[in-house]
């Protein structure tokens, strides 16, 4: 611990210091408060990352060292500076992790079977609430405001009810154990098309008009003018669809029972009961899972955060 | 020059509701329909016969689904204010556009993207109480460890008759339990779920944060209002639509949580005080395969939650006219 604790006083330290040189009157009461603001941010965001340096610190100790009581946080090799040791058991436990899928597989098909899952869902919503949201913004038909308002009132439903006669609808199509019985129920989104058509309607009439005069078609209108306009709004449904088609869990442990069919999540839940999976290798596992959607968020933050605020906005 | 386009409409309406139609509205009804008969998995149609209210009488009847109720509430009552003020609080810190704000803004949201599933299993060893290291702080500051996740005892049940000393404290049935508070266990998988959210409520109400007009309270500041009077009298109540948008988004997420509980105590904890009414449904519908009666359980859980998904449906249709 004492390195870890030494690096904390100097980052501490340099917190203070930062705090000192920007408070615009040293010992007044806004720098107090300043500086206890920062205290308690400090304290808080050492709280939140703890879990997860517990988990990666996790990943690379030997099994003997993930089960000792009372625990370590630093794997033993690293704390006495054994480089060769310490990379050759991360080798070993990300190795074998990888490898724990049954018949011969490896986690990549579970990643595999996740992003064509969640990729599909994604490009199927937009295309199908692009097309809805336009008509119900857009276009002229008898009875629209009452199909909104019924199409709005499903969201009412909890998706939970669902579960039951959708699986009873996908056994008799024959479809369970597929990508249709992950992907198909998914392919539209009451939300989406709300939150698109909302949207389209911000689109000035005048520029329907001035298109209709060129010669546009409703569809030429709604590819060439009204989506270049919408990237925003497509950008935040499609990073919220992607994450929770990503993270779904219920479903496709329903939906689904080969091995060769399990998405990312259905398959770490299953390393975690099937049997005695040592600690180290099952948080080997969870960092590994967790990587891609960590590194796009360090990449596309402001998309991340904007997209999930919007949500919050748009309701 | 009204024009009807309905043809077109159609066609561009099509795909959207036949996904709706077959997997969103048929299934609601279809799960009405089933909620009324003995369907047990492996049937086949012609042993399938409608039981009238049974379901429903047995599922009301059943101290399991009374528990499961109990324990959903105790998961609500401790999960909503907790992760709401925690999120007020972080939001309000953060908010400064400064280069250390946003360096606190990417923690405290790190936990929103990672995936439930991953971060339930690293929690699990978290709690676990031989070498996790709460248990490790517990004991190196000279207290009783806890069992976390294997707990039965509800906390203020503990509380009470631990540290206060009493006899005993009331701990079932319906009430007892919510008077014992959620079970340790539950509480430990709050707080996993608190650590996780707090990142989303702080970015939803940094967004309203953003939106209030900072004149009012540069204008409080002239006449004098000290920090505390402006964020008391200016903006929290300006905040409150986002407060009131988050607390049914809470409220609508706390009787849908299925997720951390299904992989932090799969078999629903200890003494069943993880189970929450969602748990007890995927157990009826899943695991013993009577379908009928799980429908039965799913749309009694429709109508507990229909209250705050109708003020959901009200907000939403309040910004469709006022956008």
């Amino acid at each position: 611990m004492t390195p870890i604790f030494g690096a904390f006083l100097v980052l501490y330290a340099g917190l203070w210091v930062w705090a000192l040189i920007r408070a615009r009157a040293p010992g007044s009461r806004q720098a107090i408060i300043a500086w206890l603001g920062l205290n308690a941010m400090t304290l808080a965001a050492l709280l939140v990352l703890f879990p997860m340096v517990w988990m990666v610190a996790g990943s690379l100790k030997s099994a003997e060292e993930a089960a000792r009581v009372p625990p370590t946080l630093l794997p033993d090799a690293l704390a006495a500076g054994q480089w060769r040791i310490f990379f050759d058991q991360i080798k070993e436990n990300y190795a074998r992790a990888w490898a724990s899928p049954p018949r011969a597989m490896t986690f990549a098909r579970y990643f595999w079977v996740s992003s064509v899952t969640a990729a599909v869902t994604t490009l199927g919503v937009l295309a199908t609430s692009v097309l809805a949201g336009y008509a119900f913004a857009r276009l002229r038909f008898r009875g629209r405001d009452a199909l909104f308002g019924a199409l709005l009132a499903t969201i009412m439903i909890p998706p939970h009810v669902l579960i039951i006669p959708n699986y009873l609808i996908l056994e008799r199509l024959g479809w369970l154990d597929s990508y249709l019985a992950l992907v198909a129920p998914f392919l539209a989104s009451v939300f989406v098309i709300f939150m698109l058509r909302q949207f389209f309607r911000t689109v000035p009439a005048a520029l329907w008009d001035a298109a209709r005069l060129d010669g546009a078609s409703h569809g030429r209108f709604l590819w060439s003018v009204v989506l270049p306009m919408a990237r925003p709004v497509l950008t935040t449904a499609a990073v919220v669809t992607f994450l929770a088609q990503w993270n779904s869990l219920m479903w496709p442990l329903i939906a689904t029972t080969r091995p060769e069919m399990r998405t990312l999540m259905v398959g770490l839940q299953s390393f975690g009961q099937e049997g005695a999976a040592e600690p180290n290798l099952l948080m080997a596992a969870a960092t590994f899972s967790m990587l891609p959607i960590l590194v796009a968020f360090f990449f596309a933050q402001r998309f991340f955060i904007q997209s999930v605020a919007r949500t919050g906005l748009k309701g | 020059m009204k024009r009807q386009e309905t043809t077109l409409a159609t066609l561009y309406l099509a795909p959207a509701g036949l996904v709706l139609l077959v997997f969103w509205f048929a299934p609601a009804v279809a799960s009405l329909v089933v909620s009324f008969t003995n369907w047990e998995g492996a049937d086949t149609l012609d042993i399938v016969g409608g039981v009238g209210w049974r379901n429903y009488a047995r599922t009301l009847g059943d101290e399991r689904f009374t528990a499961a109720l109990a324990n959903t509430i105790n998961y609500a009552l401790w999960s909503i204010p907790i992760t709401m003020s925690l999120g007020l609080g972080a939001a309000l810190l953060v908010q400064r556009k400064t280069a250390g704000a946003s360096i606190f803004r990417t923690v405290f949201f790190l936990p929103y993207v990672t995936t439930w599933v991953a971060v339930s299993i690293a929690w699990q060893y978290f709690f676990d109480p031989e070498t996790g290291p709460l248990n490790h702080l517990l004991r190196s500051m000279g207290f009783e460890p806890l069992r976390w996740l294997a707990e039965p005892r509800g906390v203020i049940e503990m509380f009470a008759t631990g540290p206060l000393g009493l006899e005993s404290w009331p701990n079932t049935g319906f009430f007892g339990r919510i008077a014992a508070g959620p079970s340790l266990a539950m509480a430990s998988i709050i707080g996993t779920t608190i650590w996780r959210d707090v990142g989303f409520f702080m970015v939803v109400f940094l967004a309203g944060l953003a939106n209030i007009d900072p004149g009012y309270a540069e204008a409080a500041m002239i006449d004098g209002a000290s920090a505390h009077q402006r964020l008391r009298r200016i903006t929290l109540p300006l905040l409150a639509p986002t407060t009131y948008f988050l607390l049914i988004i809470a409220l609508i997420g706390a009787f849908r949580v299925f997720v951390p509980i299904m992989v932090m105590t799969p078999d629903g904890g200890p003494a069943k005080s993880t189970a929450t009414l969602v748990f007890y449904m995927y157990e009826k519908g899943f695991v013993q395969w009577k379908l009928g009666l799980g429908s039965a359980v799913g749309y009694l859980l429709f109508m507990i939650i229909l209250i705050p998904t109708l003020a959901q449906a009200r907000l939403f249709g309040r910004r469709v006219h006022y956008d």
